[in-house]
């Protein structure tokens, strides 16, 4: 039988257990092939299991890599906020000056600590936002909305590594409120080869100032419940449009399915889009496989 | 940090399993006591699989424990993969030991034996399922159901909807061919649970493989859940059908059953019908993960 591995499951964007998006990290990875790790992936059944190993590139504090249950990921936004958590908290490394970096198949990525303990709060620096010019039936794209009070900004397709539509609706209640035709918005990502469709709108109650909504019916996922590559684009497209809340903002995701992510999205001065927020420690233990 | 208080111990197993990753996952929970049923459920929504079960104290002195059963939406009465793998675990931590090579399992559907068995020279389980019957057997105005399976042969025994706390549609295919290369339907089958308030389709073929006796495939539609890696309580209602039936024939009183390995897994249930007709359904199951579980629960926020 082989050596038992750490084990960790975690809940990535979220202020307490069960708001946010859940994460499988296997520690002390060397030694796991492949074809394994994508068997585990699968097991799993959560959006995302990342693996951590030995960084193999000067400059990086860690390595990791990051499976669907399909497929391995070259970046994306939670499981790597949630695997340098894991990181911490197992003490495999610590963060200097607040700051780290990460290996993964997309290169290195910097990423940010901020504060200590239950206020601890990770960022990573999304990859570079480009709008996508795409021709398609706008039939397909009017299905969706139909009914939807639009906000000000037009629709977009924006790719920061996966490619979403991007549609402002009014304000919070609209998002809140909408009511998702999944066959509509299949047809539509798989039409314009995109991951899915996204909806935000302004919001003014205290602690958000944007509330977002992923639906991904397409890839099995009929609504994620806390997006980073989706909340990373629409603060690149917010930034792009000069409508930016703030500098900084709290993004409010997966109320409407029963959870309450937090995502926090920054722009620094040279215009790079960083998301972040805290994590839980849910499960914590080891794993033979 | 989390206090102790706040602290569950947790397995996650592999149930089904020759192999570590051949079965069908569930997570299990144990020193629940404090949780409450909407703590429960969300947790169970946030682990994203097929079922988890809460480990508490039997209510009754005929049982060693009692579990409650939860899907990613609702609490369920019984099933078979929960039932198994709920028992390992509770071997595994040491909450309850067997009497005379059976532990007591307390559930909605009441208490139940599972059994300590051999699986051809390997240590197993095996839980007796509630009685099934079958409801009715499909006739020329299930135009749904013969829409999904036109595309196959059907075997020796015409289809059936059956009834065993849950309902399935059954079908026999005509061989192990058949059932690996049928390619589901999935927005019928959605329609038909719909229609027939039941969980969705399993088909199935007897087999003259060495290491199993019958291939099934599941597609729980009815719960969202495309196909299943491996079913319990679908299985044993195969066994209860065929035997109600009188069509076990070769298969005799106890049989393997093959499932799972067109969504990438290998799971393997032993199928038994003992001389009171009641089904058992069992298997082998590993521990995959082990440690504690940091869950909110109202004794620690009154802390």
């Amino acid at each position: 039988m082989p050596s038992p591995r750490r084990f960790l499951q975690l809940d990535v964007f979220s202020d307490r257990p069960g708001a946010g998006n859940p994460l499988a990290v296997v520690l002390d990875s060397d030694g796991i092939d492949d074809h394994s790790m994508q068997a585990f992936a699968r097991w799993t059944n959560l959006s995302e299991t990342t693996f951590l190993l030995p960084p193999s590139q000067p400059g990086a504090d860690y390595r990791v890599r990051i499976f669907t249950p399909r497929q391995e990921l070259p970046f994306a936004g939670h499981p790597s906020v949630g695997s340098a958590h894991a990181a911490l908290e197992s003490g495999l490394i610590s963060a200097s000056n607040g700051k780290l970096v990460q290996e993964c198949a997309a290169g290195l990525l910097p990423m940010r600590v901020d504060g200590e303990g239950h206020e601890r709060r990770i960022f990573v620096r999304a990859p570079k936002a480009r709008v996508v010019e795409t021709a398609f039936d706008s039939s397909l794209f009017d299905a969706v909305v139909a009914g939807l009070p639009r906000g000000q900004l037009p629709p977009v397709i924006v790719d920061n590594g996966p490619h979403w539509w991007l549609v402002e609706l009014a304000d919070d209640v609209a998002v809140r409120g909408m009511k998702p035709d999944l066959a509509a918005i299949a047809a539509l990502t798989l039409a314009t080869n995109t991951v899915g469709f996204a909806v935000f709108g302004g919001c003014s109650d205290q602690d958000h100032d944007v509330v977002v909504r992923a639906f991904c019916p397409a890839d099995s996922i009929p609504e994620d419940p806390v997006t980073g590559s989706a909340n990373a684009s629409i603060g690149a497209w917010l930034h792009m449009n000069d409508a930016l809340p703030g500098p900084c903002y709290r993004a409010s995701q997966g109320r409407e399915m029963g959870r309450d992510g937090v995502v926090e999205v920054e722009v620094d001065d040279e215009g790079e889009v960083w998301i972040g927020g805290k994590t839980q420690t849910v499960v914590s233990g080891t794993l033979v496989w | 940090m989390v206090s102790a208080a706040c602290s569950h111990r947790y397995f996650q197993i592999d149930v089904f399993a020759p192999r570590p990753g051949a079965g069908n996952p569930l997570a299990v929970v144990f020193d629940a006591g404090h949780l409450d049923d909407a703590q429960m459920q969300a947790f169970a929504n946030w682990t994203n699989l097929a079922e988890t079960t809460f480990v508490l104290a039997p209510t009754t002195e005929a049982a060693d424990y009692r579990v409650r059963i939860f899907t990613t939406q609702k609490e369920i009465a019984f099933a078979g993969h929960p039932s198994i793998g709920t028992a390992h675990a509770v071997l595994a931590s040491g909450f309850a030991l067997p009497r005379d090579g059976v532990l007591v399992q307390e559930c909605q559907a009441g208490c139940l034996p599972v059994r300590l068995e051999d699986f051809e020279g390997r240590p197993a389980l095996a839980v007796r399922v509630p009685p099934s019957h079958i409801v009715r057997h499909a006739n020329a105005g299930d135009v749904m159901l013969w829409k999904i399976l036109s595309s196959a042969t059907c075997g020796q025994t015409v289809p059936a909807l059956v009834e065993g706390g849950r309902r399935w549609w059954l079908a026999e295919l005509v061989d192990e061919t058949a059932v690996r290369s049928f390619k589901p339907d999935n927005p019928a089958i959605a329609a038909l649970a719909q229609a027939s308030n039941s969980l969705g389709l399993c088909v199935f073929a007897r087999s003259l493989h060495a290491e199993y006796d019958m291939v099934v495939r599941a597609f729980p539609l009815g719960v969202g859940i495309t196909e299943d890696p491996a079913s319990g309580a679908a299985n044993a209602a195969i066994a209860a059908f065929l035997d109600e039936s009188s069509a076990l024939d070769l298969l005799g009183n106890r049989y393997r059953v093959s499932q799972g390995r067109e969504i990438g897994r290998d799971a393997m249930l032993l199928l038994r019908i003992d001389d009171e007709h009641e089904v058992w359904v069992g298997g082998e199951s590993r521990t995959v993960i082990a440690g504690y579980l940091h869950w909110q629960s109202s004794r620690c926020n009154s802390n």
